[in-house]
């Protein structure tokens, strides 16, 4: 039974430096609620005000990433996305994980795209941001396309993804920034 | 023209935009559930008045503590609304915390690509 391995459970995720995870249907609700309650958790632990804000502007971006790309969801037109968000801390530097199912179909673009981001170093990532801003010819996207872009600038290292192929339609895809 | 008054939520701003005084205001965080939808009215709100053709000064504030990336694609449309109409009448105060440093560089960022209306970055 679970409850009773729900301590090791808890143990295991402390020991990781895990300060929060959402597994299931996240919807907008959970943006600000958790957004608002990782603010104030670190506010209340001393962590600098610059990076409070760069890990709760991460957090926005993955969030509202699952909730708008996820395609494990209730119906096409429903509101929130599964998917699952990891926050954490280790040795004094944070972590950001979101991850969902996508379409096989949509892996190589996605992966492309993130490998010339990663590439990237500030400078041509400001340009790149800027350039996307302005012209947005993503059809596909729901917000403006920027969000990985916005992750790669707030975070002090490149950012980290992978795919795991889960069936013929589908893939896992993880991406990870840290502060 | 009639006054634009949209109460805060926790993740989208306060807008008060003010015909007869020509002063207008954006304060808050901004990253509403659909971005579109949220700014649709306000982008809508700004085309009439500029198409009305106010001569004086006019003045919008724009003060946020946080906006995620879509919500940097609508700003980027305003500027692009009020710089379009060439008005040196129309000043932007970018408002920051002082110790903001993020803040100042977006709006450094947009300063950048405005060439006709008046863009300040203001420490508070």
């Amino acid at each position: 039974m679970l409850n009773q391995s729900l301590y090791s459970y808890k143990d295991a995720l402390d020991k990781e430096g895990i300060i929060f995870t959402f597994c299931g249907p996240i919807s907008h609700d959970i943006v600000e609620g958790v957004g608002i309650t990782l603010k104030s958790q670190m506010q209340e632990s001393d962590v600098q005000r610059t990076t409070a804000m760069k890990v709760f502007a991460i957090f926005i971006e993955q969030v509202q990433n699952v909730i708008n790309y996820s395609q494990e969801r209730n119906d096409l037109e429903s509101d929130m996305g599964m998917g699952i968000i990891v926050v954490g801390e280790h040795e004094g530097k944070y972590f950001i994980i979101g991850g969902n199912k996508i379409k096989n179909s949509k892996v190589s673009t996605l992966e492309s795209n993130l490998a010339e981001l990663v590439a990237m170093n500030r400078d041509e990532l400001k340009a790149f941001y800027k350039q996307k801003r302005q012209y947005n010819d993503n059809d596909d996207s729901k917000g403006a396309g920027l969000g990985f872009i916005e992750m790669a600038r707030k975070a002090s290292e490149p950012l980290t993804y992978s795919f795991e192929k889960i069936d013929d339609e589908y893939s896992f895809f993880s991406i990870e920034a840290n502060i | 023209m009639t006054r634009l008054q949209i109460e805060k939520t926790k993740s989208s701003p306060e807008i008060d935009f003010n015909p007869q005084t020509h002063t207008h205001r954006i304060l808050g965080e901004s990253y509403p559930e659909n971005t579109t939808q949220f700014y649709d009215p306000v982008l809508d709100w700004i085309n009439s008045y500029l198409a009305e053709g106010y001569e004086g000064e006019m003045t919008f504030n724009i003060e946020l503590i946080y906006f995620n990336s879509s919500s940097s694609k609508i700003l980027l449309d305003i500027f692009d609304m009020l710089d379009e109409t060439k008005n040196d009448k129309i000043r932007v105060n970018w408002i920051h915390d002082e110790d903001d440093e993020a803040m100042e560089e977006y709006g450094e960022e947009f300063e950048e690509d405005i060439k006709h209306i008046k863009f300040n970055i203001v420490t508070k």
